[in-house]
């Protein structure tokens, strides 16, 4: 291997903090858990109307960003693309870091969470019909390849994890496209119901994974003093702009099919209804033509700060997607009987923000990132710090210093 | 076996209620604050709601009562991951608590809200019927006295009372309905075998042109209404 990974030192004063600040925050996850589980979910914001708010919101959020960055990791250990070999090991990482986040925000979301285990009695305690019960597969099986695929990125053993990443990135393309059929297949809600939902899904994961990926690598390179050749952002900043026209071409198309159908009160209601700006402003504004603006600009699409505008706006705005799912997907009020329903029944659902439930999703996301940064000071994700990689070699002797540490 | 159904002539509904408050005593259904019922948190298994059509001068006021639908192809019991909810071999579609995980996968499938969940413990208050509470030899599924909070419950055709009557050999339909139907005034609710061409609601629906809620996505309600 020409190319040797480390740890981080982990003992600078701003590592310190940034640990603490995340254990605070992790610990208020638990709090508002605990709050949650004991006061029943009237502490949040979801209602008969709105039934699933913002933990769904993060999961589905969540499992695209994994799936893209194990997509993304394909690059380097399927494809063997040498320029991506530095970044190789910390998709894999963060992307099985980020489903497990997925899956607490979910676990948390249940109104019964210790009854989880129904989802896994197949056949004789779940439905295999639904959804749920098909993804509790999807999932199990990720999460168990996952920790497979980062295990052999780990021991370098370069043919098993092309094998094992091969089924892992045809897996988490799986996993995503089921999400999306979670939502997709609901015949009932207009804003939900589309057979392109897993494929928006998978592509709008892309979009986020990728964009995320470049945002960590940049930030955990820049923090640990590390030298990362700009060619592999750009590139990846290429990858991006590319996945999000075929998104913005699968949204419209989407869309417009809806729009085109006389039946068309969903597409209007997310339109033109009070959850507008999820749609029109995050989704299609952050998500599609600020970043397409960016990178296709001569001079900011060049730039390392353009890409970083870019995907910073790309991972807010695929969450404002994720969230212009859940909320207006359930908010419109359902056309019980022709004519204006009076009343409550009749009355688009209103998503209150309650500080427990913004708090559970605070808590989860730093969570994920207290992992990740304890991950780095514990396992060889990152290649070693000096600019020109002939050089590192030279310098190996420290590294192998401290592996047996670890492993002892 | 008999396949229940209910009959609402809307001809004959005058929009009192008697039915939700009957429901809601029946099966101890929590009243819920204003404020929960705004926030439309305060489950309601049977409910009655008004439509509009066209302007004043020329407007119509429909009042249409609404149970769970039972449906023979049911959302609900398609997406349910934990079995929770299922039909039972008289069509009756039941919603088992101990089972229920609480995902609320339920409500978003369900095409006509009548899926709660269930938000908080609720306070325990005395038993209001005349009769004695039901005899609890189904304890999975019968939510009283002790109310599950984080799952999803809804409107069970008053399945207790049906199961008594089969016991004691009474005929349903004639001699016991559910609390909804027993409860109104004006007679506008019909219960009974949807297969027996003698019973009443398989009558009324012989007789008068009758539709269902949201027909278009063939979910096959088994609750009917007379125009």
């Amino acid at each position: 291997m020409d190319l040797t990974y480390t740890t981080i030192e982990g003992k600078s004063k701003g590592y310190r903090t940034l640990v603490t600040v995340l254990g605070v925050l992790v610990a208020v996850l638990f709090t508002a858990f605990l709050v949650a589980y004991l006061k029943g979910q009237q502490v949040w914001g979801i209602s008969n109307a709105i039934p699933w708010g913002q933990l769904i919101t993060l999961d589905i959020f969540f499992i695209g960003l994994s799936a893209g960055a194990i997509v993304v990791s394909g690059l380097s250990y399927v494809l063997g693309r040498k320029e991506y070999k530095p970044i190789g090991r910390m998709a894999v990482f963060m992307g099985l870091l980020i489903f497990v986040g997925a899956m607490v925000s979910v676990l948390v979301d249940l109104g019964r969470p210790e009854k989880f285990w129904r989802l896994f009695g197949y056949f004789y305690s779940n439905n295999m019909t639904s959804m749920f019960a098909l993804n509790s597969v999807w999932y199990g099986g990720y999460l168990l390849l996952m920790i497979v695929y980062l295990f052999l990125a780990l021991e370098n053993k370069t043919k098993l994890a092309m094998i094992i990443g091969t089924i892992d990135v045809l897996w988490a393309v799986g996993v995503h496209s089921f999400t999306g059929a979670i939502f997709g297949l609901i015949g009932s809600r207009e804003v939900l119901t589309s057979p392109l939902k897993p494929f928006e899904f998978i592509t709008a994961a892309l979009t986020s994974g990728t964009a995320l990926l470049i945002l960590v690598v940049l930030l955990t390179f820049k923090l640990s003093k590390r030298y990362i050749d700009k060619k592999v952002i750009f590139s990846l900043g290429r990858l991006l702009s590319v996945i999000i026209i075929v998104l913005g071409v699968m949204i419209f198309f989407d869309k417009l099919t809806h729009a085109y159908y006389p039946a068309r009160e969903g597409v209007m209601f997310l339109f033109t209804g009070p959850y507008w700006w999820l749609f029109w402003v995050l989704q299609i504004g952050m998500g599609i033509l600020i970043p397409l603006a960016i990178l296709f600009h001569p001079k900011a699409g060049k730039s390392i700060k353009g890409v970083v505008i870019a995907a910073s706006s790309v991972v807010i705005g695929v969450f404002g997607e994720r969230l212009a799912i859940t909320i207006p997907g359930t908010a419109q009020a359902q056309p019980l009987y022709p004519g204006t329903i009076e009343g409550v029944w009749g009355a688009t659902g209103i998503f209150r923000i309650t500080p427990w439930e913004t708090a559970l999703t605070i808590g989860i996301i730093s969570l994920v990132a207290l992992l990740f940064v304890l991950g780095l000071k514990y396992l060889e994700l990152l290649p070693k710090s000096e600019p020109p990689p002939e050089e590192a070699t030279a310098a190996a002797a420290p590294a192998s210093e401290t592996k047996p540490d670890k492993a002892a | 076996m008999a396949k229940w159904g209910m009959v609402i002539d809307l001809g004959k509904c005058t929009g009192c209620q008697s039915c939700s408050f009957a429901c809601k005593a029946e099966n101890d259904v929590p009243h819920g604050s204003p404020e929960e019922q705004q926030q439309r948190r305060a489950p309601f298994w049977h409910k009655v709601f008004a439509v509009s059509q066209g302007e004043y001068p020329t407007q119509r006021i429909n009042l249409i009562p609404m149970p769970c639908m039972h449906c023979e192809d049911a959302p609900c019991v398609v997406v349910c991951p934990a079995k929770a909810t299922y039909h039972r071999e008289d069509g009756i579609v039941i919603q088992n608590f101990r089972r229920c995980i609480g995902c609320r996968y339920c409500i978003v499938a369900c095409p006509y809200g009548v899926r709660n969940f269930n938000f908080k413990d609720q306070a325990v208050e005395p038993y209001h019927r005349p009769d004695l509470p039901p005899e609890r030899t189904d304890k999975g599924i019968w939510p009283y006295p002790e109310r599950v909070r984080g799952v999803v419950e809804k409107c069970t055709f008053c399945f207790h009372r049906i199961d008594q009557a089969i016991r004691d050999g009474k005929k349903v339909g004639t001699d016991v309905v559910p609390a909804c139907a027993e409860a109104c005034p004006a007679h506008a609710i019909s219960f009974g075998d949807l297969e027996d061409p003698a019973s009443e609601v398989s009558q009324l629906l012989a007789s008068r042109g009758s539709f269902r809620l949201r027909e278009e996505l063939n979910t096959e309600p088994r609750v009917y209404y007379l125009d």
